[in-house]
């Protein structure tokens, strides 16, 4: 790429970077409505830009189907289910009611399942962690993922024993100190390294959209 | 001004002030990280990718490019600039995944610019950075099947995740893979801490440019968190004092 075409996008994103950024810092009528302007354009960018992801996903998928690779017959579920919804979302629009029968009785059970099979492949995940991991903090960790999980849950012998009075105060203790004190620690980290990286961007020398 | 604004716009313009002064006795004044296991072990799976022709593939997360959750999968970016690099030769190059559309644009820029970089523009396949479902859970669902037809054997995820993203890392484990995982949610962060070999923890997703040696400004924001934090740090323990001996409430 030539280096004024280079310049051309680092000087346009790092312009509509810091219009946006400038809407939160200065309530001048005339940033405010720019950002709102530029963030309506990214919205519709973006949905644009899903459209280009399916291209992609169905491009993906006809390719494995095409050259019969392993797994195909999946690929070639998901290109006929995906052609069937965009018809019928393109004919009869996204509030026919088969539409909605499609999302509630076929997508939402089957992430509802997955949610599931989190719980189960979480407990296997934390066996294989201290098998694996023989160090203190996976005791602690697991120790700590025991102890909440007993506080939170109900007693065979009444959760108004004694012992049940102690691990529940033990995990709220746990939680709304140590835990909560660890997560602010983590969120600060975070929110530092979100800010360098934006401003990296914001700068030009970190190029996401390509040099 | 907003409420707050001007200090606001003081603490961008000492971030930024310090970005660039780090950046320019960067060259004089090396800096020292310090170990993290992942990032070290990540260089010697990736050679031994190569050498054995096995795929690397990276998770971008299921955040958005407009959301306020696409920081991490910005740094995922710089880590996928770095795969392409050093996996240009491979039989089988780098993979990146998201659930996001403009997401897999931008990978599939990424991709294409490394490999012009390092003069391997024949490499690049623009079904390498793809969108494999558009919702947090139809993304997990997808990726055994990406793993296994793939035949990947380094599994990164660098991006955000919510609870979907144990299940990616799951997976991958399954699959015998090398797994590092990290994500800016924390929760999400306790659950990756269980299911992946290399977990990320806090602001360690954003320092893959630096630990990858991807260039000057990466090591000098690398400093200027380090800085800003230790002000942070600072000052909660003047507030803690204050407030201890009763001169704030």
């Amino acid at each position: 790429m030539k280096f004024g075409t280079y310049l051309l996008w680092v000087v346009i994103a790092a312009v509509v970077g810091l219009i946006v950024l400038l809407g939160y810092f200065i309530s001048s009528p005339l940033i405010l409505d720019l950002r709102q302007l530029l963030m309506q354009w990214a919205v519709i960018l973006a949905a644009a830009a899903i459209f280009m992801g399916l291209i992609n996903l169905f491009i993906v998928h006809w390719n494995k189907v095409n050259d019969q690779t392993a797994g195909w017959a999946y690929s070639a579920i998901l290109i006929f289910l995906l052609l069937v919804s965009l018809a019928l979302g393109l004919i009869f629009g996204p509030d026919f009611e088969v539409m909605f029968l499609l999302f509630n009785y076929v997508q939402l059970p089957i992430e509802a399942g997955l949610m599931a099979l989190l719980a189960v492949s979480l407990v296997v995940a934390g066996f294989r962690m201290v098998s694996r991991r023989r160090d203190i903090f996976s005791f602690l960790f697991a120790l700590t993922a025991i102890l909440v999980l007993l506080g939170n849950s109900p007693w065979l012998m009444g959760s108004d024993s004694t012992v049940a009075h102690l691990i529940g105060n033990v995990r709220a203790w746990v939680a709304q100190v140590w835990s909560a004190g660890g997560a602010r620690g983590i969120l600060l980290g975070v929110a530092l390294g979100a800010v360098a990286t934006g401003l990296r961007v914001l700068m030009g020398a970190e190029r996401p959209y390509g040099d | 001004m907003a409420e707050g604004g001007a200090l606001g716009i003081v603490v961008l313009i000492v971030f930024i002030g310090l970005m660039l002064g780090f950046f320019f006795i960067g060259r004089r004044w090396p800096v020292s990280f310090r170990s993290l296991k992942g990032y070290e072990a990540l260089a010697v799976e990736l050679e031994r990718a190569v050498e054995s022709g096995e795929r690397v593939h990276l998770s971008l997360g299921t955040g958005t490019v407009i959301g306020q959750e696409s920081a991490p999968a910005l740094a995922g970016l710089t880590i996928l600039a770095r795969l392409a690099s050093s996996t240009a030769m491979s039989d089988k190059p780098v993979i990146a995944s998201t659930s996001d559309g403009a997401m897999s644009i931008l990978a599939q820029d990424t991709l294409a610019s490394s490999y012009r970089k390092v003069g391997a523009s024949t490499r690049y396949d623009y079904t390498s950075g793809r969108m494999i479902g558009p919702t947090p859970f139809s993304y997990a669902a997808a990726i055994p099947n990406l793993l296994d037809t793939e035949e990947v054997s380094v599994h990164l995820m660098s991006g955000s995740f919510g609870l979907e993203g144990a299940l990616a890392a799951d997976f991958g484990q399954r699959e015998n893979a090398f797994v590092l995982a990290g994500t800016s949610d924390v929760q999400a962060q306790a659950l990756l801490y269980a299911t992946a070999d290399y977990p990320l923890i806090g602001e360690e997703i954003f320092v893959g440019g630096a630990y990858l040696d991807m260039g000057q400004m990466h090591d000098a924001s690398l400093r200027t968190q380090d800085v800003i934090r230790f002000v942070m740090i600072g000052l909660i323990m003047i507030g803690i004092f204050l407030k201890t001996i009763g001169v704030i409430h």
